[in-house]
């Protein structure tokens, strides 16, 4: 209870019409940032920290918090109406937001992202209120063998994703983990497939790919003429129906759990939380058949996933004092530049602030609610341009958002090349998302394998030893399991299987 | 449905201006003298938002009221500053192009032949020394561990067993635990997390390792709340956030190992200009209220002049090409 007091003196603070202002600034400023492929909030943070100095530490503290967590919802608008991801997280929603968009849909999946965003951070806040610290215990229990084991289940829902065609979707999903194979090997420190170019030793960065493959291609797609064009919706279409939010509202609660316990554990990217939801979605939805012809499910669960992740990831900040992604880091610098060490021991030290900007976090999300919401109508209109003009803006953007990533010109052409990939993709039909999500979880899957086996001297028994991580890799086995069974029995029954070759 | 377009092309404007000033922040500050007459770029090889990166821009703050000219910080995160570091050395030597240099990624790039870097040590311009982040070395709270001594007979009673973290094969820490075991003989197991320290602590501190090996700054708040014991700090001196803990030298293992981050020109560039600019970093360092603004920022405040940097740089070049082989052959 004495959580709960502390919690409003935090929010008689954070609605002071200053820190509300600066709250407003952030949100509006973090979803531009995130609208922009390859500038994302944590750049944005960054460069916005130096001018930050002279505030109120409180008010300085709430605007790059709004930035952040604005930025997990920005991305969500060239998602749906362009097909271009700004961010890695919302690349998933492209699948679905974008069909929905051709369909005239656009409004409502652009207003269902942000309902679904507000109640997804909202609950990952209230987490935090609630039971921070036992939660940030089950985050530091999941090592690299649990991880690792985690994203086995990822892998195994890939089999969901794969569609019509497994011969298909394999195809996708090994290219993926070949883009994902480039860079620098973590453990012997050796260059693999990197064309002997410096740029390429981290590994291709994913944004100016997904970029190439989502947005180039389906421009290159529709410049044949043949393949469907957005169209505006109209203001009867702008909102979600009853059926729609009847239909969101299981994905959003299945988004939100899953968001909040990945956004636990540090270090651990928001992509992967929304690549995870819309898996599940696949697998457990109603409606998992519609999902990649334009479903509200596949919408809604990983927009919400992101954004409980984004806030869940205040929680090893308060707990711990440890940084669970770039964007949390930089604000840590902001913490410390205001001569505040952030961990277990600025509740006490601080407890004024760190309740208000707790508070300033439910504020935030609603505030980005009724922002984004009326806003809706307003993107749409981005429709209502000629499409012959609309094309060039969208080549534009996506140049100058590959750019950005790393000030590299090498990225530009890592874009062109995926985006003629991506549209081959189109013209064989090969699906989209098991690439998107073996590129995403490559590089994790790896360094958490070869982490484990260096924790545990070789011996693979650590995957099995360790009591959680052998749950997970049950889940993940029956998962398998029931998708091999399930596609036996229909053909068994003589019926049309999901999987056909 | 005549506001909503001016609004678009509101935003649209915003956003051009915003990606503009993402991209580039250049000005028009024209200067008096001879140098600098036009806005010099300051390439930092990581993301902004990283340390280097923070410690970059409050310098270039404070630069351009000291030199009357524009710094473009320029971010270019690739493969741990080799990139940043082509760019610099491929660069025109005419004093408007400096980059951030760190180590061990300034030397650890030219050492590892396999990742094929286009220049050498003599390819830089050293200017000047900003940051000095001392390797420390932590165990949990409760761990029979307490001091250095603790350390090296543990690992020497169960030689390679002991895991201890680094950030990733030939880093700071990597090469402190090559360095530990020539010294003393005493052999760590290194688990790499090429992501990172975040990725290395959450390990630790989930009990997945034994042994924390990562900068001071990263550590200091760790250790206020008791989440982690420092046994060693792998300094000539004791660290000032952390005076009680003992340096590895005191306990009679002479293990010196740092990160550092400092500033260079490429090769040829003028004396007189790196002097101006070694000069202008010295007397902004010098400033109290800058120190105090780094210390804040968990940078601790280290200046080296142009020539002291160079030394520096070269005893470093040294100590890592003497361990490198160790590092190489048991990555």
């Amino acid at each position: 209870m004495e959580s709960f007091t502390a919690l409003l003196d935090g929010f008689a603070s954070a609605l002071t019409p200053q820190n509300l202002l600066f709250a407003l600034i952030g949100c509006l400023l973090g979803t531009i940032l995130g609208i922009l492929p390859g500038i994302g909030s944590t750049a944005g943070m960054a460069i916005l920290i130096p001018l930050t100095l002279t505030m109120d530490p409180a008010s300085a503290i709430i605007m790059l918090a709004a930035i952040f967590y604005g930025g997990a919802y920005g991305g969500t608008i060239t998602s749906v109406l362009l097909n271009i991801p700004g961010e890695g997280e919302s690349a998933i929603t492209c699948i679905d937001g974008y069909q929905m968009t051709l369909r005239g849909r656009a409004g409502a999946a652009l207003a269902t992202a942000g309902i679904g965003s507000f109640i997804g951070g909202t609950i990952a806040t209230l987490a935090l209120v609630v039971a921070a610290k036992p939660l940030s215990e089950l985050g530091l229990r999941i090592g690299p063998p649990e991880f690792f084991s985690l994203v086995l289940i990822g892998l195994a829902l890939l089999v969901g994703l794969v569609g019509r065609s497994v011969l298909k979707g394999v195809v996708s999903a090994c290219l993926g983990l070949l883009i994902a194979m480039v860079g620098i090997d973590p453990v012997m420190g050796l260059p693999r497939f990197t064309f002997d170019q410096p740029h390429f030793f981290d590994g291709i960065s994913y944004v100016p790919v997904l970029v190439g493959i989502f947005g180039l291609g389906e421009l290159l797609a529709t410049s044949g003429g043949a393949a469907p064009k957005p169209t505006a919706p109209t203001l009867r279409q702008l909102l979600p129906t009853r059926t729609d939010l009847r239909r969101a509202a299981p994905a959003i609660g299945r988004g939100a759990s899953i968001g909040t316990v990945i956004g636990l554990i540090p270090g651990v990217s928001s992509a992967i939380s929304s690549l995870l939801a819309y898996s599940t979605e696949k697998k457990v939805s109603r409606h998992r058949k519609e999902l990649g012809s334009g479903a509200i499910e596949g919408v809604a669960a990983p927009e919400t996933a992101n954004n409980s992740h984004a806030n869940a990831a205040f929680i090893p900040l308060f707990t711990l004092g440890i940084p669970a992604s770039p964007s949390i880091a930089v604000l840590m610098g902001a913490f410390l530049q205001n001569g505040l060490t952030p961990g277990p021991q600025l509740f006490t030290e601080a407890p004024d602030l760190v309740w208000t900007v707790i508070a300033s976090l439910f504020v935030g999300n609603l505030l980005l609610l009724v922002l984004n919401v009326p806003m809706v109508g307003l993107w749409t209109r981005i429709l209502a341009i000629p499409y012959s003009v609309l094309r060039a803006v969208i080549f534009a953007f996506i140049v100058i958002g590959s750019y950005a990533v790393n000030n590299s010109v090498i990225d530009i052409y890592v874009m062109v090349f995926f985006g003629i990939v991506g549209f081959v993709f189109r013209q064989v039909h090969l699906p989209l998302a098991p690439l998107v999500l073996t590129l995403i979880l490559g590089p994790f899957i790896e360094s958490a394998l070869r982490e484990s086996l260096q924790i545990s001297q070789g011996d693979f028994g650590i995957f099995v030893d360790r009591p959680l991580s052998l749950v997970f890799l049950l889940v993940a086995l029956a998962v398998l399991a029931a998708s091999v069974l399930s596609a036996g029995l229909k053909r068994k029954a003589g019926l049309p299987t999901d999987a056909e070759v | 449905m005549n506001r909503a377009p001016r609004v678009l092309t509101l935003a649209g404007i915003g956003l051009a201006c915003l990606s503009l000033a993402a991209c580039s922040q250049s000005g028009t500050t024209a200067a008096t003298g001879d140098y600098p007459t036009k806005p010099i770029e300051l390439v930092v090889g990581y993301e902004a938002g990283g340390p280097t990166d923070i410690g970059a821009r409050m310098l270039a703050q404070e630069l351009e009221d000291k030199l009357d000219a524009t710094i473009t910080v320029v971010n270019k995160p690739a493969a741990n500053s080799q990139v940043a570091y082509t760019t610099l050395t491929q660069a025109k030597p005419d004093g408007y192009t400096m980059a951030a240099t760190t180590f061990p990624s300034a030397i650890m790039t030219v050492l590892d032949k396999s990742r094929g870097a286009s220049y050498e040590r003599d390819s830089f311009a050293p200017v000047a020394l900003q940051v000095i982040d001392p390797t420390a070395v932590a165990v949990a709270p409760d761990s029979d561990i307490k001091t250095p001594k603790d350390l090296v007979e543990a690992a020497k009673a169960k030689p390679g067993k002991l895991r201890a973290t680094t950030t990733g094969v030939a880093s700071n820490e990597h090469f402190a635990l090559a360095s530990l075991k020539e010294v003393s003989g005493a052999e760590l197991a290194p688990v790499h997390f090429a992501d990172g320290s975040t990725a290395a602590t959450t390990a630790f501190l989930g009990g997945n390792t034994d042994v924390l090996l990562t900068n001071v700054s990263d550590l200091q708040p760790l250790a206020e709340s008791g989440k982690v014991r420092v046994i060693g700090v792998m300094d000539a001196e004791r660290a000032e956030s952390l005076p009680d803990v003992p340096t590895f030298k005191e306990s009679g293992y002479d293990v010196e190992i740092s990160s550092s981050r400092g500033y260079a020109f490429p090769k040829g560039t003028p004396d007189e200009v790196v002097d101006e600019m070694s000069t202008a970093i010295g007397e902004i360092m010098d400033d109290p209220a800058f120190q105090k603004k780094m210390t804040e920022a968990g940078l601790a405040p280290s200046y080296l002049d142009a020539d002291d940097y160079s030394a520096y740089w070269d005893d470093t070049e040294k100590t890592f090409g003497d361990l490198f082989p160790l590092v190489k052959a048991d990555s």
